[in-house]
């Protein structure tokens, strides 16, 4: 990911040089004037707000980001610094399951780097990576707070602990039936 | 659900006070504390760790197995929070018998209830007991785990179930609130607050009662208490305990200082990493403001106070105090100079109380008990207890709270029941990517703030891993170098660049390209980033490289000057070689191996070319019989 080339979007967009994704669905922008109706305050909503978006759609496309930036009153570059600034923040879409994998202490001394690769066994994916389905995305994260139960793996909100190379080929097998993809041999690339 | 229900209405002092007579004696069997008349209840760990090992499946397999047996309306089968040993989750409780039952499933479920419950009998395959040196048999809280823990802040975790505020209030839960509102001047409280001794619990100590008297004396008609929940440090998770499993220990800390300091407004900052903390937090929120102990008002004693919760989206950085408000703010969270501190210019410039999850949770005993006797609890400077997180190579992964002063020879050896697969102690880390290690030759010294300091370690905020014999030291300050080098968050150079450099040398180190110069460019590299970097972060980001060179020089010497890793970890500087032995003959290396340097038949020994092998452990991760061998 370039920051780059982000900034380069940033900027054909907000100069309106930009293409039709500078569009941003009506519903998203309802999403985001609801929730700045129900939480009145000042500039001190943009990350609570970045949260609730994100949440919905996975992702803040650059267009939201700028809607939401006006809605509060301040520049697109100073709301891109904040999504730019914060890890849990993604300016490109994610898979349908996210694959947390924890590299803290506890799990670093516990082999993590093994469920790191057993994840790139499995579905080919290298940290930051998207499959072509969108099915799975994968990130390394700093500590999941379950050091009990290393190395371990959030899947969405939920942790799995005491992962085995095994243990991961298997989960991730199981999540990919439980999909049942429309295309089943559209995987395995690094988005 | 059965006698609790969710507090509806606002509760007045009365009500508070009946709510502590009714429910007294039964919380108090839950905590192992004397007490009479207590009915049977089945205690279920739903902290983080024993959920994702299926506790709630066993806590609904244990309903169904009354409500067969036709106990449904006599024995209560309760969700409470983090018990604390992890190791042994899901763990369930039977009061107030004591019996605790480790690694239950369903199918254990049904026995408890079959054989405890309706034979009378003990399920000994089940419970957590110990078999003793001297020959005695210890089960459930006598286990040196829970036997040699003082539990201050931790009092209710396990205990209560987070989600009824009733049975935080019948453990005196809010009393010291009303005690602040109607006895005590808030002068009365720092005073205690300041003898008790109290020191953040954050990670550097700064006496608590002295904090809160500057915001106190500050001017503004405007002021905030903020909690620090941005438990970022890898390896802790005191905090996510804590507020998934006694939130309501946290809200009243936090509004007893804000009554105190003139606040009407409160923050928790939570990561974005802890989903359940968050909910537990946000529900017990809404419970104590419709049972009237948050908003306009409280009890009728004129004060206000509320508190919302933040999300942090993932900046380690964040976790210092003027990064924290700043992310509070809706901004980047970069650290700002200090002074002015918080207490004088904080949140949007007012004075501003930022304290610690377990600092919070530590007020309300403190005021109900005592200063002098937390202040008995704890050595000279260090008083009362510290949470610690236990992690890595322990057999007792798990929380604990224990007092200062204790050796960490005690925590590895009794509390955490030792290092496990008969390898030997090598080291503790404590304090995360700002702190150090403590090597085994130091075990007995007695912990507290300035000794860990002493060490070249830090306190901070408690996640302790511990180390065996085939952690290398140089890989691990690599790793924790890599970790800053990320969260840095770039507005000092001496951080932003710094840090980068050395973790450059950390790794030529760990593939043998060092020289014998580079560990002295590293010392004194790390040197200048802890005296003139801005904030914290950086100050203490040496610490992990130089507290490793100064206890374990001769791991660093052995891969500059060895070309060797003492610990075997380091995969550049190993050599593998096919043990014939034990080779099978699968072939499974050989295909594994991305440079081809792997050649044999299929039923026969396999050997390595060593000039085409590139080090990368390939060949060791998939040999089903162990026959690679790395040294």
């Amino acid at each position: 990911m370039s920051t780059g080339n982000e900034l380069a979007r940033v900027a054909a967009a907000e100069t309106g040089t930009g293409k039709p994704e500078d569009a941003v669905a009506p519903e998203t922008l309802a999403l985001i004037d609801t929730y700045l109706r129900d939480h009145p305050g000042g500039t001190e909503r943009l990350i609570p707000v970045l949260h609730r978006v994100q949440e919905e759609l996975g992702y803040l496309p650059f267009p939201v980001i700028k809607a939401i930036a006006e809605r509060l009153g301040i520049s697109p570059i100073q709301a891109y610094g904040v999504v730019s600034f914060y890890h849990f923040f993604t300016t490109t879409p994610r898979g349908r399951y996210q694959l947390k994998v924890c590299m803290g202490t506890a799990c670093f001394v516990r082999n993590a780097n093994s469920v790191l690769e057993s994840v790139h066994e499995t579905i080919g994916l290298e940290v930051g990576g998207v499959t072509k389905d969108r099915l799975f995305s994968l990130e390394q994260v700093r500590c999941l707070g379950a050091c009990g139960l290393a190395p371990a793996m959030m899947v969405n909100n939920e942790v799995y602990g005491y992962l085995t190379r095994a243990g991961v080929r298997k989960l991730l097998q199981g999540l990919r039936a439980k999909a049942r993809t429309p295309h089943p041999g559209g995987e395995g690339g690094n988005g | 659900m059965g006698e609790i229900a969710p507090a509806a209405a606002p509760l007045d002092r009365t009500a508070l006070a009946e709510l502590r007579l009714r429910l007294a004696e039964n919380l108090r069997a839950r905590a192992g504390e004397p007490a009479t008349g207590a009915p049977r209840e089945l205690l279920v760990c739903a902290g983080g760790a024993c959920i994702s090992c299926h506790s709630l499946a066993v806590a609904d397999e244990l309903e169904s197995a009354l409500a067969a047996s036709g106990r449904a309306g006599r024995v209560r089968v309760v969700r409470v929070g983090c018990m604390g040993l992890c190791e042994a989750g899901p763990l369930v409780v039977v009061s107030p018998d004591g019996v605790y039952y480790q690694k239950v499933d369903r199918e254990g479920a049904r026995r408890i209830v079959a054989e405890h419950l309706g034979a009378g009998q003990v399920v000994r395959e089940l419970e957590l007991a110990w078999d003793a040196p001297d020959g005695r048999r210890l089960a459930g809280r006598e286990v040196p785990f829970f036997a040699q823990q003082v539990k201050i802040a931790l009092r209710n975790c396990g205990v209560i179930d987070p989600a009824a505020i009733e049975e935080y209030v019948a453990r005196d839960g809010y009393l010291a609130l009303e005690k602040s509102l109607f006895e005590l001047s808030a002068d009365d409280v720092i005073a205690d607050i300041k003898s008790s001794g109290l020191r953040g619990r954050g990670g550097a100590g700064f006496p608590s009662g002295m904090k809160w008297q500057f915001v106190r004396e500050a001017p503004g008609d405007e002021k905030f208490v903020v909690c620090n929940g941005d438990e970022g440090d890898p390896g802790a998770f005191m905090d996510r305990s804590l507020l998934e499993g006694d939130p309501h220990s946290i809200i009243e800390g936090m509004a007893i200082a804000g009554r105190v300091t003139g606040a009407s407004r409160g923050f928790v900052y939570v990561r974005a990493e802890y989903p359940l903390a968050i909910e537990r937090l946000g529900n017990a929120l809404a419970a104590a403001r419709r049972a009237g102990l948050l908003g306009e008002d409280i009890l009728g004693s004129g004060f206000g106070f509320d508190i919302e919760i933040r999300i942090g989206a993932g900046a380690f950085v964040c976790g210092e105090e003027t990064a924290l408000l700043r992310s509070i703010e809706g901004k980047r969270g970069t650290p700002q100079p200090r002074p002015p501190f918080p207490a004088q210019h904080g949140l949007w410039g007012k004075p501003t109380l930022i304290n610690n999850v377990e600092t919070w949770a530590s007020v309300a005993p403190i005021l109900l008990r005592g200063p002098k006797w937390f202040a008995a609890i704890g050595t000279g400077r260090s008083k009362g207890t510290k949470v610690f997180a236990l992690a890595g190579a322990i057999r007792n992964t798990g929380l604990v709270e224990v007092p200062m002063g204790i050796s960490l020879r005690t925590i590895v050896e009794e509390i955490g029941g030792g290092i496990p697969n008969g390898r030997s102690f090598k080291a503790a880390q404590s304090g995360g990517p700002s702190g150090g290690c403590i090597p085994a030759a130091a075990a007995d010294v007695a912990i507290d703030y300035e000794s860990l300091q002493e060490l070249g370690s830090i306190m901070g905020s408690g996640g302790l891993i511990i180390l065996d014999d085939r952690t290398c030291m140089v890989e691990l300050a690599r790793f924790f170098l890599e970790f800053l080098v990320e969260e840095s968050c770039g507005k000092c150079p001496p951080c932003r660049i710094g840090t980068r450099v050395m973790l450059n040398l950390l790794e030529r180190i760990t593939k043998g390209e060092a020289v014998p110069a580079d560990l002295d460019t590293l010392e004194a590299l790390g040197r200048h980033i802890q005296h003139t970097s801005l904030c914290d972060l950086g100050q203490t980001a040496p610490n992990a490289v130089l507290s490793t060179l100064r206890h374990f020089r001769a791991e660093y010497d052995a891969h500059v000057l060895e070309g060797r890793c003492p610990a075997g970890q380091c995969k550049a500087l190993l050599t593998y070689t096919i043990v014939a032995e034990a080779c099978s003959g699968c072939a499974l290396c050989a295909k594994a191996c991305p440079s081809g340097g792997i050649t044999g038949e299929i039923k026969h020994l396999h050997v390595i070319d060593q000039e085409l092998c590139i080090h990368c452990g390939a060949c060791l991760s998939v040999c089903p019989t162990d026959a690679v061998d790395a040294v």
